[in-house]
């Protein structure tokens, strides 16, 4: 495979095929919290966009020299830095978006999307390889976020990007934008991809809980259940990171 | 478990090098934005002001009344017309911050709902003009109702009551704060 | 009087009208992945409960310095480098000194590290301003309320493995919408604060 093909093969393995939220079931908080409007919706998936970008490009460029037994730690050091630079810029340029996304702008830092990303990819990829797939990721995450924010805002609100549309304008069905309907569409949504995949031969979404995560490979839950202890390792070699 | 001096210091530096990189950054960004939102946010303060109390030309010094902050708004010729203050009240989701502009005949000009974290679609109707507007022109204590917008009633935004009450109870507070400091002008 | 009165209503409002998990969407990942065995969601509740104290505590008089120094643009990232030495110096800390505990708490620990939930009632204090007192009843009562949506889910989905669901809708599919239906109920908590101390 050449070059150039492969680095597209990162990016667009995010939109469908790895779909974050839809296929991974990652970063699913924001999914449902800042889906209520469009507009918001996609503001939160570029925010994280740029952040996921930035960093994986960053981890991946310094992925030689970050030591492993402090990696977690210099992952969130710089993730952070990034979530904060982009948060000042909204504020001072988009301050309606800072508004609306509130709380959830800084706690891009805790998505595990990105930390997922610098763990699973850019920590072990080139630099370009690691931009594409970061974009590729972020991309998929805010053409989902999109997804529920559409179905959420026109039945909820009766309204597109603000735009009102007549009959459901007048007509809301309110629940729709309080906490259920985000629920409830995420399920639907989610019942829709399931069923695609099925008919693709693919498996289905599923929540696969600590595997997800991306601290799984540090976390001790997984191994307290299968009945071994592979804990005392892994603690020790964090006790030196702060 | 032993651990070689090497073996610390080496993750620690380098952990130590991303910090200081990461925060140098941030303070630069910072230096960039900081002014930037300072003037943004007294920019959106002085266009709400007008359009709370739209007659006047220019506004007095910010003072504070209790837990209000208030300031005059003047006309072209430097004559107080009215007062704009701005106050809280808990809401729904946390506190509604409403900007009240009252003329100098005592009856509100007009409001601004500043921030608030009520839910999208119910609470959050109260920054539309609809709601608004239902303020012009009283004074008084006013109460919610859910029916009717005469005399000292305000209609109550439909399934968002807690949120037309927070609003209103600031509302309030500023009239009887401007009746305050007028009495106390007055003597 | 006054002083109780605020924080027993800051307390109920995190609890019910506004709970972390089904109306701020805060700590989801553990909420669907954690809550399928009742005794695995109490003991992860237990220690957010725990672990928001403690980071509220911890945070409170960093932040204090931060916004001395002019330095709150940089609350995000040190509140969680703050919260992930916290974790890690707790479980060692359990580890040596109180073994029980780390029993019941130590295993979900490090999970709690990446929690929006925990970074999230660390920065809402912030954002609302709240003094020490208010802070911790704030956070406690969040924990709390993670705690009751996490038991309650719990029972729940205990009783959805025995269902007869449509092949298209199981697996997440039906747990989403069942967090819907729990999360409509606690719709019904509306103004309930305000009605007892308004």
């Amino acid at each position: 495979m050449s070059e150039k093909k492969s680095i597209f093969g990162e990016f667009s393995k995010g939109i469908l095929a790895e779909n974050p939220v839809l296929r991974l079931v990652l970063g699913t908080c924001p999914t449902l919290a800042t889906t209520t409007s469009v507009s918001s919706a996609v503001g939160m998936g570029a925010a994280a966009s740029v952040v996921l970008v930035c960093s994986n490009i960053a981890i991946s460029a310094l992925r030689k020299v970050i030591p492993e037994k402090v990696r977690i730690p210099a992952y969130i050091v710089i993730i952070a830095s990034f979530v904060t630079i982009v948060q000042m810029l909204v504020k001072a340029f988009l301050p309606e978006l800072d508004e609306s996304l509130g709380v959830y702008l800084p706690l891009i830092v805790v998505n595990c999307i990105i930390l997922g990303r610098a763990e699973a990819f850019a920590g072990k990829n080139p630099v370009l390889a690691s931009a594409a797939d970061g974009l590729g990721m972020g991309v998929g995450f805010t053409a989902a976020l999109f997804a529920m924010g559409a179905v959420r805002e026109i039945l909820g609100a009766g309204s597109f990007l603000g735009m009102s549309i007549p009959f459901l304008a007048e007509n809301p069905m309110l629940i729709f934008i309080l906490p259920p309907g985000g629920f409830f569409v995420f399920g639907m949504l989610m019942a829709v991809v399931n069923r695609l995949a099925e008919k693709r031969g693919k498996p289905r979404a599923e929540l696969r809980g600590c595997e997800a995560c991306p601290m799984a490979a540090t976390c001790t839950l997984e191994a307290h259940e299968k009945g071994k202890n592979k804990s005392e390792k892994q603690c020790a070699s964090e006790e030196g990171t702060n | 478990m032993k651990l070689s001096p090497k073996e610390i210091l080496i993750p620690a530096a380098a952990l130590l090098m991303i910090c200081i990189v990461a925060t140098t950054l941030l303070a630069l960004t910072n230096s960039v934005t900081a002014q930037k939102i300072a003037d943004m946010a007294a920019e959106k303060e002085i266009a709400s002001r007008r359009v709370v109390l739209p007659d006047a030309a220019s506004f007095g010094e910010q003072q504070s009344y209790e837990t209000l902050n208030y300031c005059a708004a003047l006309d072209s010729a430097g004559a107080e017309i009215g007062m704009v203050f701005t106050a809280a009240a808990k809401g729904y989701g946390g506190d509604v911050t409403v900007m009240v502009g009252i003329g100098a005949d005592g009856k509100v000009t007009g409001i601004e709902i500043l921030s608030h974290d009520e839910t999208p679609g119910l609470g959050a109707n109260s920054t539309k003009p609809e709601f608004k507007n239902r303020f012009v022109g009283k004074s008084g204590v006013l109460t919610v109702s859910k029916t009717s917008n005469e005399g000292q009633n305000v209609q109550a935004i439909t399934a968002a009551t807690i949120t037309s009450k927070a609003v209103t109870s600031a509302v309030n507070e500023a009239l009887s704060a401007y009746a305050a400091i007028k009495g106390g002008v007055s003597e | 009087m006054e002083m109780t009165k605020e924080l027993l209503a800051i307390l109920l409002t995190a609890i019910l009208t506004q709970n972390f998990v089904l109306s701020k969407f805060l700590g989801i990942c553990p909420f669907l992945g954690v809550s399928k065995k009742l005794n695995t969601a109490v003991g992860m509740s237990a220690a957010v409960i725990f672990v928001m104290a403690l980071a509220t505590a911890a945070t409170y008089p960093i932040n204090l310095l931060l916004v001395q120094n002019d330095l709150a643009y940089l609350q995000t990232i040190v509140f969680i480098l703050v919260i992930a030495a916290l974790v890690q110096l707790v479980e060692i800390i359990l580890k040596k000194y109180m073994p029980a505990l780390y029993g019941a708490l130590g295993i979900y620990l490090p999970l709690i590290t990446t929690n929006c939930a925990v970074l999230g009632v660390v920065i809402l204090n912030v954002d609302n301003g709240y003094g020490f007192a208010q802070s911790m009843f704030n956070s406690v009562g969040a924990g709390l309320g993670f705690m009751l949506a996490m038991v309650m889910f719990a029972g729940v989905r205990e009783r959805l493995e025995s269902c007869d669901v449509p092949k298209f809708m199981r697996g997440l599919p039906i747990t989403l919408v069942a967090a819907s239906l729990v999360s409509v109920s606690f719709l019904g908590f509306t103004g309930i604060v305000e009605t007892i101390f308004g």
